[in-house]
């Protein structure tokens, strides 16, 4: 045989034929998932529109509104990429935070400090983009790299008792969470002002990421790409797979002869990178390039990640369309508001049913794990 | 759980769902049509609280709701819950192609106005108390101020005439966070009682007593609390104040004033009054039925007006002009006007007008599903009546007289928005 011969034999053999193999498993795994999450928006759709006929209003309506949440506008006709932007640049601290609770729970943990390690990301960000002078290019980068290290240095702490006195990370997340809010707010106040006494000052413009649209910038790339790294590191690299046996089975993680210590710092560590991230993201961006002295920019995001894990299955890829899930119903509420006279409670109503409801599958799912 | 356990839960799951369907798809059928939509709409962005808060985004609905009744146009409302929700709120106004005018409430929509004027320059943008001519002025967003020093003059004359009347020697005030804004009132106050004094020496000798013998610098009490969400120090800075012998306090803190109320309220009670001295005025909204008989009168900034009035401009065309000529902001305030129409938007309340504040307190108890009106309307009325009938008519002139010298520009109430202009008044008046 000659060597084209060879080549196309090797690659049938190898590539391939296993493509399809491989290819076809990664759907059945998916399937189960893919329906009961259909299954899950259904109900969770029905609900909304009982709660919604109860108070008077028309779901039909209400749910058109919804859409233009996610740009899909049916009386026009069009689809507003514009509003779709917002719905993303809503969706990239999402990603990252529910990043940060996913890589804990396939550690086996139950952190919830992306909240705080966001805000310590955000002041970090701003701070180096206002504060310090840095060539054009290297201090965008500067930027991103010294908000992440801030947001893992506040992992470090809860880690740290964690694996030292065994100190229950719900407990010590949720201290930090609120020293970080305060701690923050006294930055933002004192340290990190401008000219205008509650917003922080504004990025240089080397510091900005490129807008897309909107409060939409660049960063969300990152953001994907960090998603996509992480899935890499948890299934494709050694101290990945370590982290998730001690996740799943910690004894015989233990027997194996693997640290799992080592595997809840790292855990710890990766999520306190992207909560700092996520942070970044929020602290400079349009329209102040900087965030309130309330933290009314940066609040809740941390506490929403947990639902967009939830969603996403605490898997790195699920996330990623979760998070826009999350990202375009953060975005139609005012829309239902404006367009039907909704009052705005009614509208959390409804969208916490539908997230409810979408999550449910993931936290039975969580529950069962626990319970083995 | 085996098979026949999965296969009842999914039946009974479907016809849940069947029956769900059935409801809504009777309930779309016979929905009743679509009205019509109005030609011309006013969006009212709302900062952070919303409908309810009986104050700031109140007041704004208000003047939406009057805009409606008077010019038949259509209001819309969307609420910001975070700071994250301004530019998005006032972008969804925007891309409703009826709506001609956008409102945003508060100083704090300053970034978010100036990002989304830029981005629909064909609206009419107006922000309430937002300063973006000085951030980046925009000829579609207005910014509407208003002249909070003449309409403090006024309650610090007004306070001052009480405490010569009653004989005591302070009247006293509860700020908020130490920012410019609140200088303005400050100074405005204690200039107001300076005037009073004054008054009293050319007008009625015989009351030089009380506040008149206290040294200039010493007669009004003040204190910067340093917040405007904890009522509690409201209560703990004012009980001193009464102690002291004010005769009333000034609440320049937004909510702090229910806790001066309950300041006044243990006096009453100790003492069995049934309306004061002590008294305490009110700010921004009509707050005088809050404790009918207690609260003088209130410092009223109507932001109401503000939203009225630039509907008003936009309707008539004239709102680009007004941009133009008044270099993005206009002042809404006593004897105010803006392209020859007057426009004020400050002044001490009255009997007259504490009908509409009752309506939005009736207004609150519907939405909250809580009391929020300390009594039945009728009786709110009757002792408030009463309590202003109670005092000397010639404090009552003596303030009136205040206003039109002001309107007039017979006299002019210092502006101070500095440090150096604050420190300034302060070593005269304390």
């Amino acid at each position: 045989m000659d060597v084209g011969e060879f080549v196309r034999l090797r690659l049938s053999q190898s590539m391939i034929s296993k493509l399809p193999n491989l290819f076809m498993g990664y759907i059945r795994g998916l399937k189960r998932p893919l329906i009961e999450s259909a299954f899950a928006i259904f109900v969770g759709l029905i609900v909304g529109a009982l709660i919604m006929i109860i108070f008077r209003h028309d779901p039909i309506e209400g749910y058109i509104s919804m859409l233009k949440g996610y740009g899909i506008f049916i009386a026009k006709r069009t689809f507003m990429t514009r509003e779709f932007m917002f719905a993303l640049a809503f969706a990239t601290p999402y990603m990252l935070t529910a990043l940060t609770f996913a890589v804990g729970v396939r550690a086996g943990l139950f952190n919830i400090g992306a909240e705080g390690q966001l805000y310590i990301g955000a002041a970090a960000a701003s701070w180096m983009a206002a504060h310090v002078a840095l060539p054009s290019g290297f201090h965008v980068f500067a930027v991103t790299v010294f908000a992440m290290l801030a947001g893992a240095l506040w992992a470090v702490l809860p880690a740290l008792l964690k694996i030292w006195k065994g100190v229950h990370e719900v407990i010590s997340t949720i201290m930090l969470n609120w020293m970080a809010f305060y701690l923050v707010m006294y930055l933002a106040i004192y340290h990190l002002r401008g000219i205008w006494a509650h917003i922080t000052k504004e990025a240089l413009p080397t510091a900005r990421y490129p807008v897309l649209a909107g409060s939409l910038t660049a960063v969300i790339f990152i953001a994907l790409l960090v998603c996509i790294g992480v899935y890499i590191f948890l299934w494709r690299m050694h101290p990945g797979y370590e982290l998730r046996l001690v996740g799943d089975n910690p004894d015989a993680a233990r027997y194996a002869g693997m640290s799992i210590s080592r595997a809840i710092f790292l855990s710890f560590i990766i999520g306190g990178l992207v909560a700092g991230l996520a942070g970044a993201s929020l602290a400079v961006r349009p329209e102040k390039w900087g965030f309130h002295a309330t933290l009314g920019d940066l609040m809740g995001y941390g506490f929403a990640g947990i639902g967009v894990a939830l969603v996403g299955r605490n898997h790195p890829i699920g996330i990623i369309p979760a998070a826009i899930f999350f990202g375009g119903l953060a975005h139609s509420g005012r829309f239902m508001e404006f367009d039907i006279r909704i009052s705005s409670e009614l509208v959390g109503a409804i969208q916490g049913v539908i997230i409810i409801a979408m999550a449910l599958p993931g936290l039975l799912a969580l529950i069962r794990r626990k319970a083995k | 759980m085996d098979n026949e356990g999965v296969a009842k839960t999914t039946a009974i799951a479907i016809v849940i769902i069947i029956i769900a369907a059935a409801v809504i798809g009777a309930y779309v059928a016979t929905r009743p049509p679509v009205k019509p939509p109005a030609v011309f709409k006013i969006a009212v962005v709302s900062d952070i609280g919303g409908r309810g808060d009986l104050s700031f985004n109140d007041m704004a609905f208000k003047g939406g709701d009057d805009a409606e009744r008077d010019f038949g146009v259509e209001m819309k409302e969307i609420i910001s819950m975070v700071e994250a929700d301004y530019v998005p709120n006032l972008r969804t106004a925007a891309l409703d192609p009826d709506v001609k005018l956008i409102v945003g409430v508060g100083f704090l929509l300053t970034h978010a106005l100036i990002e989304v004027a830029k981005e629909f320059p064909d609206k009419n943008f107006v922000g309430i108390d937002t300063f973006t001519k000085w951030v980046d002025p925009q000829p579609n967003l207005l910014d509407v101020v208003y002249e909070e020093h003449k309409g403090s003059a006024l309650v610090g004359a007004l306070g001052g005439l009480l405490a010569a009347y009653y004989d005591k020697p302070y009247i006293g005030g509860v700020f908020g966070i130490e920012i410019p804004v609140l200088w303005k009132f400050e100074i405005g106050y204690k200039w107001g009682c300076d005037w009073a004094m004054g008054w009293i020496e050319n007008n009625k000798p015989e009351m030089k007593r009380g506040i008149y013998n206290t040294p200039r610098d010493k007669r009004v009490l003040y204190d910067y609390t340093g917040t405007f969400s904890d009522i509690t120090k409201g209560y703990l800075t004012a009980v001193p104040m009464y102690e002291k012998g004010a005769v009333a306090v000034y609440n320049i803190a937004g909510p702090l004033g229910l806790g001066i109320n309950s300041a006044v309220k243990d006096i009453a009670t100790r003492d069995r009054l049934k309306a004061g001295p002590p008294f305490w005025i009110g700010v921004d909204a009509n707050q005088d039925w809050i404790n009918p008989g207690f609260v003088i009168a209130s410092m009223m900034k109507r932001v109401d007006y503000g939203v009225y009035y630039a509907t008003k401009l936009v309707l008539e065309n004239k709102f680009r002009e007004a941009v133009a000529e008044y270099g993005n902001e206009i002042v809404l305030g006593i004897g105010t006007t803006v392209l020859g129409i007057p426009m004020e938007g400050i002044s001490v309340s009255t009997l007259a007008d504490l009908d509409e504040f009752i309506k939005m307190g009736v207004k609150a108890e519907e939405l909250t599903g809580e009391p929020v009106l300390p009594g039945p309307p009728e009786w709110i009325k009757e002792k408030v009546a009463e309590m202003r009938d109670n005092q000397p008519a010639w404090i009552w002139g003596a303030v009136a007289e205040l206003e039109s010298k002001i309107r007039t520009g017979a006299v002019e109430v210092p502006l101070a928005v500095t440090e150096n202009a604050v420190k300034e008044w302060r070593a005269i008046l304390g």
